[in-house]
């Protein structure tokens, strides 16, 4: 083999990798954000079987938790036009990881409002609390907890998706890697290195959330 | 002047019939015990007083205000006036012992911090757990625990203070601290319903017990009668059967 590799080609283009990165963050720090909100919102409504909202929460959550992500992206970029409704790259980028997010994150912080015990609900019950500042004062947080690694798994895997949101010209890392390796033709060296930083970035993300996540929901609690 | 007035109270649970007309008359300062074998009603009749049941049938007055069996605002109503102590005890895992004791004052009734905090470390010197303000549940025995929950419970200054079993899930050298805060706490003239197994507590501290058997009052009346002259031969059985 006569290939000399040449990771200097790369390194050349850091700038574009930074701000490809930059975007990526910042479009999985939006999707964690309203994802979380939609996912507490659409919990409640599942959990307590408030119609019509029930109903509508559990037809979303089939319908992008059964669709691949990259065919939503597209029908919301190149679908909705048709009708009239005209997205920007990013702002369709943005709202499908929103919206993919949303609908894993209404399963999981279901299920921990559903391993609630009994007891506390009626504890707080007998202290005379309504339903909501029940949920809000006594279930939320220890709900969130049980099932924070899990919507931290979720968090990681919506992140590494995001490299589809290249298909439409969303400038995201992976989109920066396939612009420099077609100015270089150094295709193994730019996507090892990008490869590297999804790697870098999965890790980083993932231990951040647990221990940031963990500490806000436990408050100094041993 | 009776504080807590219940008639007629039926309760099903499917096929089964588990309370088939109760009556029960409380007045303030009463200390009250159920009694009775599992699955007499007892704890079914005990959490009907707060609503955690909903009856069928019958009526439950509390300081004159009658409560139907579903009705929302009159069960919060209700609640604001009946403290409940449990089994389990149930603390707020993701709170403090201070915070598990000002939470429901301050979410439900507004009260300001600066005089919530005052009380509760009023409250947790009265339960003999004056240096717990900032400990977690975790931290504590099962009998602190329970203590704390008592001292939650006293937060929202109820009228009547309703507990069930609540020395059953504690160590036997546990059980002696939670029963001496219950019986500080009938000294000073609180209105007490329990459900317990302790019958040597229940025959010191009440002043009326009530032993039920298949989902009825079956025999009541003073204690010293009542554990030592029983009348029915279902009560015979039992108190030869606990003491």
């Amino acid at each position: 083999m006569s290939y000399q590799f040449d990771f200097l080609a790369v390194a050349r283009e850091a700038p574009e990798l930074a701000a490809g990165l930059a975007r990526t963050v910042e479009l999985t720090a939006v999707a964690c954000i309203a994802g979380l909100l939609i996912g507490i919102v659409g919990a409640v409504c599942r959990a307590w079987q408030l119609r019509p909202f029930n109903t509508l929460f559990a037809v979303y959550v089939e319908m992008f938790r059964n669709t691949p992500f990259l065919v939503q992206l597209f029908f919301l970029f190149f679908g909705l036009p048709t009708l009239g409704i005209d997205i920007a790259p990013d702002s369709a980028a943005m709202l499908a990881m929103v919206i993919n997010l949303g609908a894993y994150a209404v399963e999981i912080i279901r299920s921990g409002i559903e391993a609630t015990p009994k007891g506390q609900i009626e504890a707080a019950q007998a202290l005379a609390l309504k339903r909501w500042q029940i949920f809000l004062h006594v279930v939320l947080r220890p709900a969130l907890l049980r099932v924070w690694p899990a919507m931290t798994s979720q968090v990681v895997i919506v992140m590494l998706g995001s490299a589809v949101c290249a298909q439409i010209s969303t400038e995201e890392l992976s989109y920066a890697a396939s612009l420099i390796q077609s100015r270089n033709f150094r295709a193994f060296e730019t996507y090892f290195v990008t490869a590297g930083l999804y790697l870098a970035l999965a890790l980083l993300l993932r231990q951040t959330l647990l221990r940031g996540g963990g500490r806000l929901l436990k408050r100094g609690r041993p | 002047m009776s504080l807590v007035n219940i008639t007629g109270l039926h309760k099903h649970y499917g096929p089964n019939h588990v309370l088939k007309g109760v009556d029960l008359t409380v007045r303030q300062g009463d200390v009250v015990t159920l009694i009775g074998r599992s699955g007499s009603g007892k704890s079914t009749l005990l959490r009907t007083i707060n609503g955690l049941e909903s009856f069928d049938q019958g009526s439950i007055t509390l300081a004159g205000q009658t409560i139907g069996s579903r009705d929302a605002k009159a069960l919060q109503q209700l609640r604001l006036q009946v403290g409940m102590v449990f089994q389990q005890f149930n603390l707020f895992p993701h709170l403090t012992v201070g915070e598990n004791i000002m939470m429901s004052p301050r979410v439900v009734k507004g009260e300001s911090p600066h005089i919530l905090r005052e009380e509760a470390h009023a409250l947790l010197a009265k339960v003999g757990l004056a240096d717990k303000f900032d400990a977690w549940p975790d931290q504590l025995s099962g009998g602190q625990q329970q203590r704390v929950a008592i001292a939650r419970a006293l937060a929202m200054k109820p009228q009547v203070l309703l507990c069930d079993e609540i020395t059953s899930a504690l160590d036997p050298e546990l059980v002696n601290e939670v029963l001496a805060v219950v019986r500080q706490l009938a000294q000073e003239g609180m209105t007490l319903i329990m459900v317990t197994h302790e019958m040597r507590f229940a025959r010191d501290v009440s002043n009326h017990v009530v032993f039920m058997h298949q989902g009825k009052i079956h025999e009541a009346g003073h204690p010293a009668d009542l554990f030592s002259r029983p009348q029915t031969p279902e009560l015979q059985n039992f108190v030869s059967a606990v003491m």
